[in-house]
């Protein structure tokens, strides 16, 4: 059995070298990122926490499968990111039932984030409720949604995202702003529906 | 560790997944990269196979076809390679965006790089007479190819003497400005030549040679030639 002290000083791409000379390593990745991934897909996907547990699961064994494809120009990070992104996409593809307007069930850490963000602040004029930036990211593009949550909640910079979506930086830069911009309007009441 | 966790691992253990090995990924990537190179190799065969066709145009025969100069133009663009292009640069555009860092760049700039390395490996295989060697395949091998691919060289251009177009194989020689075409329904014309006709390519009239006349139908089976043209500049039949 692997003493977790083995992996806590451990980088990811450490343990993934680890893992494909011992299988136990994987364990520790999965222990790193369960919860994190777990967040992750209930935050951009409209699924249950069940169905979002047996997605995560299925994450893992493809992450598992797939570990000689990880690129070592790439954090380990955005790669298992994009893999779970990947496999939500997947996953409303198979059963049909992608959301237009998600149930966001976003923590209060998050809310709390995006409701003190500096430029969203000025760009609107005025701070928001919890409640209110709930409301208004349930109310956004999928694609919005997606930069927002990775940007402000899994606090991930232009290059992690760009890795995550696999678009261009310039795309993920336009997709923020844009994201910001639906943001500002939806807030301004164009669209504020809660 | 959670009990997802858990159960990944127990999953992975009891139904002995492994990781699949490298080299498939591995050639999955090259793969990727050979079919865009192809792509580009095929673009450019069709980009100087455009340009063979575009350069052996006869551009001025909208004066004997009462056509306009536009809908002239209109008609002699090779709307076949282009599709071809078009084709093959969409498939050099997917392949290049599903290789390993494709999703890196933008769209502008992958089919920017795309267009320039169809154009310039496209020239470079013209000046080497390749869209010649395409275009002479395509009409030999391709049903229905000629009437597709241009104006100028439809036979149902050249099968009108009475508006001074005639086309077909040289099939006798009688001296120096008198020879026997036979045009391409198979009707048999004594073609006449005289000092003011302009031969487009120096001993042009050869037996078995293809060529176009521009000129005059003088009375039923005799042809006066204003002007003789190759069927094909460059092709030596």
């Amino acid at each position: 059995m692997l003493d977790k002290n083995n992996c806590d000083e451990k980088t990811d791409e450490e343990l993934v070298a680890l893992t494909l000379k011992n299988q136990d390593f994987f364990s520790c990745l999965v222990d790193r990122y369960e919860e994190k991934l777990l967040r992750y897909i209930m935050r951009i996907s409209a699924v249950t926490r069940e169905d979002a547990e047996d997605l995560l699961q299925e994450i893992f064994v493809k992450v598992y499968r797939n570990l000689n494809a990880f690129d070592q120009k790439l954090k380990f990070s955005s790669w298992i990111y994009r893999i779970s992104h990947n496999q939500v996409i997947s996953h409303w593809r198979k059963s049909k039932t992608r959301p237009q307007v998600l149930k966001f069930e976003a923590d209060e850490d998050f809310l709390k984030f995006i409701a003190t963000d500096e430029d969203l602040a000025r760009d609107t004029e005025r701070k928001f409720t919890g409640e209110e930036v709930r409301g208004i990211i349930s109310q956004l593009d999928e694609k919005y949604r997606e930069v927002i949550v990775l940007k402000f909640l899994e606090g991930k910079d232009y290059k992690e995202i760009s890795d995550i979506l696999e678009k261009p930086l310039g795309t993920v830069a336009t997709l923020i702003n844009r994201a910001k911009k639906q943001f500002k309007d939806i807030s301004a009441g164009k669209e504020f529906n809660f | 560790m959670g009990e997802i966790g858990k159960k990944v691992i127990e999953k992975i253990k009891e139904e002995k997944i492994a990781p699949k090995p490298r080299w498939r990924f591995l050639m999955k990537n090259y793969f990727t990269w050979a079919m865009f190179i192809v792509s580009i190799f095929i673009g450019s065969l069709a980009f100087c196979t455009m340009l063979y066709v575009f350069f052996n145009n006869d551009w001025d025969l909208y004066k004997y076809l009462h056509t306009s100069v536009v809908g002239h133009i209109m008609l002699s663009i090779p709307y076949l390679w282009i599709l071809f292009l078009i084709l093959f640069l969409a498939l050099a555009f997917y392949n290049y965006k599903h290789t390993k860092d494709g999703y890196r760049h933008e769209t502008y700039i992958i089919l920017l790089l795309s267009i320039a390395g169809s154009v310039i490996l496209g020239t470079f295989l013209h000046t080497l007479g390749v869209g010649e060697k395409i275009e002479d395949f395509a009409i030999s091998s391709v049903p229905l190819y000629e009437k597709a691919a241009c104006c100028s060289h439809r036979k149902d251009i050249w099968d009108q003497p009475t508006i001074g177009l005639l086309g077909g194989k040289i099939i006798e020689i009688k001296d120096e400005q008198n020879f026997g075409l036979e045009d391409f329904k198979g009707t048999f014309w004594q073609v006449e030549a005289d000092g003011e006709t302009i031969e487009q390519e120096p001993a042009i009239i050869r037996i078995g040679k293809e060529v176009k006349v521009i000129g005059e139908e003088k009375e039923e089976g005799i042809f006066w030639a204003r002007e003789i043209r190759p069927w094909r500049k460059g092709i030596d039949q």
